[in-house]
């Protein structure tokens, strides 16, 4: 672990989470223009120039702030999503995994099936469905819309997840120790709380990671499809409303972009941390 | 029909294959027709234990002995319910713990513990030793959290291992013997009455094999216990066992006492695993025949007896009928049409 931590990637790394973290939340307390304050007088104004750090894009909005408005809700659905359907995956897959018989059997099938449907199609259709309003002309609010983009994710990352727990628990509950807790009378339960849930949580943390980079694409990608939060309040939106500039303001699309790929990367990395010392501390065993 | 009355004896040891039973009020276990199988699915069903009958007498040590996949590991799982068998009896103590409820079963737990092959497998990597060897208390809140502390220390002291170097340790950081070591410590925090070893010194070093057989020797001693002891190597096995007991394919050949077996194996199988045991002489020539091929599938045993396919002596006979277990010489029981002389 120390070798790790003293590397500059690994330091690069958690500057960033750090930097985005501190600004999603304490961003609305920085003496920074309001992320929907329209600059009438400075359209598509590229970076460090008339007072606007990264600069505005075409409707004259300051693109810092809403890059770091944008990091709320970027994060918030990508943590939240994968946070929920994390769980529920997981109390899904390790329950499935060590009581095993038809009830492991459907999960797993249950699993495969929302697997094998692509993540963007399967997102799309509960969009589709949840946040229509019956009359088609009252536009769904952006909180409604916000919401139902984490349920869809959320439903998209339990099969994910769960998948990873169901196998993680397998090779775990057939572990001897296993066998010995059980022969001296511990209950099921205190026997997965115990044993199992400690011993899988280091993989299911890892591909957690490797899931909050997929969602925050996945968010990205639902909004230039036009099906993510409105308005150009995430970074994914942000990028949706660019792409007619980039010609002439490539920086309006690049800056979100930027974001978005350094956090994905910096998910990835640390997935990819956490499993090398899953990796050792399994070696060692 | 009318039967004559020799063959009454043979029809009840043909139905049970119960001959080297002894009165069950005298045994501390009593296994009858045990019968453990496992679906693989598609309709194939493997029988790892076929009909297996034991028992065990208060502070006798049984050793199952046998070639890797003969049912003997699945055989002591299936004794604590881990699986539950598919048919068959095991009366311990009196009652019969297959028809036990859960809580019933749980309740029986402590007075039968195990130690597994694989001593890193059998400790959780995440908790250190003194965790390891109180969870089995904590379980069944025995006493509080000193006296819980102090018999952890007692029993660490007991297996060998000195408790202020190896309280706060994990798993990993212990040679295989080590953590055998702390497995029995932790098999025995509950005082248990019937212990089941299942090859606990196989993935050992030779020279710490000796230490932890002497060391379950004294703890048999000590805490009186009763050992079921599997194993495949019968060198190991003639130092402990008070009988041992020879399986193949799921079924019993052969049960005597160490001395008779190892000098007068009647039944084939025994012979030559016998006659397999390295002896250390090179002057020595080896006299016994060695088992030439590969065990059946258990999926599709042979008919009649199950060795048959392997024996230097098989008939016709012995594909048609199968062997029953039959006294042979005092306590020497064997199931062999044609056994050795």
């Amino acid at each position: 672990m120390d070798s790790v931590k003293k590397s500059w990637v690994f330091r690069i790394t958690i500057a960033w989470f750090t930097l985005i973290i501190f600004f999603a939340i304490f961003g609305p307390l920085l003496p920074l223009p309001k992320w929907d304050q329209v600059f009438d007088d400075a359209l598509s104004v590229t970076p460090f120039k008339q007072g606007h750090i990264l600069g505005t894009d075409s409707n004259g909005y300051d693109i810092f702030s809403g890059i770091i408005y944008g990091a709320r809700i970027s994060l918030f659905i990508s943590f939240t999503a994968v946070f929920v359907g994390g769980t529920i995956g997981s109390a899904i897959g390790i329950t499935a995994a060590y009581i095993r018989g038809k009830f492991d059997y459907v999960v797993s099938t249950l699993f495969n099936v929302v697997l094998s449907i692509p993540n963007l199609v399967l997102s799309l259709a509960l969009i589709a469905v949840l946040a229509t309003n019956v009359d088609p002309n009252v536009p769904t609010s952006t909180g409604r819309r916000i919401m139902v983009l984490v349920i869809s994710l959320t439903i998209v990352i339990i099969p994910i997840l769960g998948r990873i727990a169901r196998a993680a628990t397998l090779s775990w509950s057939n572990r001897e120790f296993v066998l010995a807790a059980r022969s001296m009378g511990s209950k099921d339960r205190n026997i997965i709380w115990r044993h199992i849930v400690p011993n899988v949580l280091p993989a299911i943390f890892a591909v957690a990671f490797l899931a909050i980079g997929v969602v925050i694409v996945a968010e990205a990608s639902l909004s230039l499809l036009g099906a993510g939060v409105p308005d150009g309040t995430s970074w994914g939106s942000m990028v949706a409303r660019g792409r007619n500039d980039i010609e002439f303001a490539p920086h309006i699309i690049i800056i979100p972009l930027v974001c978005i790929a350094f956090t994905v990367i910096a998910c990835n990395y640390i997935g990819d941390v956490i499993r090398k010392q899953l990796d050792q501390r399994q070696a060692k065993l | 029909m009318l039967l004559p009355a020799w063959s009454r004896t043979l029809t009840t040891t043909i139905d049970g294959n119960t001959a080297h039973l002894r009165p069950a009020d005298q045994t501390l276990l009593q296994i009858k027709d045990l019968v453990v199988e496992f679906d693989l699915g598609g309709g194939r069903i493997v029988k790892a234990v076929s009909n297996v009958s034991l028992d065990l007498v208060e502070g006798e040590t049984l050793s199952i002995v046998g070639e890797s996949g003969c049912g003997k590991s699945t055989l002591g799982k299936a004794i604590l319910q881990l699986p539950a068998p598919t048919s068959g009896s095991i009366v311990f103590q009196g009652t019969d713990i297959t028809k036990l409820k859960k809580k019933e079963l749980r309740n029986v737990r402590p007075a039968m513990q195990m130690i597994f092959q694989d001593p890193v497998s059998s400790l959780d990597p995440r908790f250190p030793v003194s965790r390891a060897v109180e969870e089995p208390l904590k379980i069944w809140n025995r006493g509080n959290e000193a006296e819980r502390s102090a018999k952890v220390d007692e029993l660490l002291n007991s297996v060998g291992l000195d408790p202020a170097l190896v309280r706060d340790r994990r798993p990993y950081e212990f040679s295989g013997g080590q953590c055998q070591r702390i497995s029995i410590a932790r098999a025995l925090a509950l005082e248990p009455k019937l212990l089941i070893c299942d090859e606990p010194v196989s993935a050992l070093d030779v020279s710490v094999q000796a230490q932890i057989l002497n060391l379950l020797q004294d703890m048999k001693d000590a805490y009186g216990l009763t050992l079921i002891f599997i194993s495949h190597d019968l060198a190991v096995v003639k130092a402990v066992s008070t009988r041992i007991m020879v399986m193949y394919l799921g079924k019993i050949c052969e049960i005597a006492t160490p001395d008779e077996l190892y000098s007068r194996p009647l039944h084939h199988y025994t012979s030559a695993l016998v006659g397999s045991v390295p002896v250390p002489d090179p002057e020595r020539k080896v006299s016994a025949t060695l088992l030439e091929g590969e065990p059946p599938s258990p999926l599709d045993p042979p008919s009649g007896c199950r060795f048959r396919t392997r024996c230097p002596a098989a008939t016709e006979l012995c594909a048609t009928e199968e062997p029953m277990l039959r006294l042979a010489a005092d306590g020497h029981y064997v199931a062999c049409h044609h056994p050795r002389a």
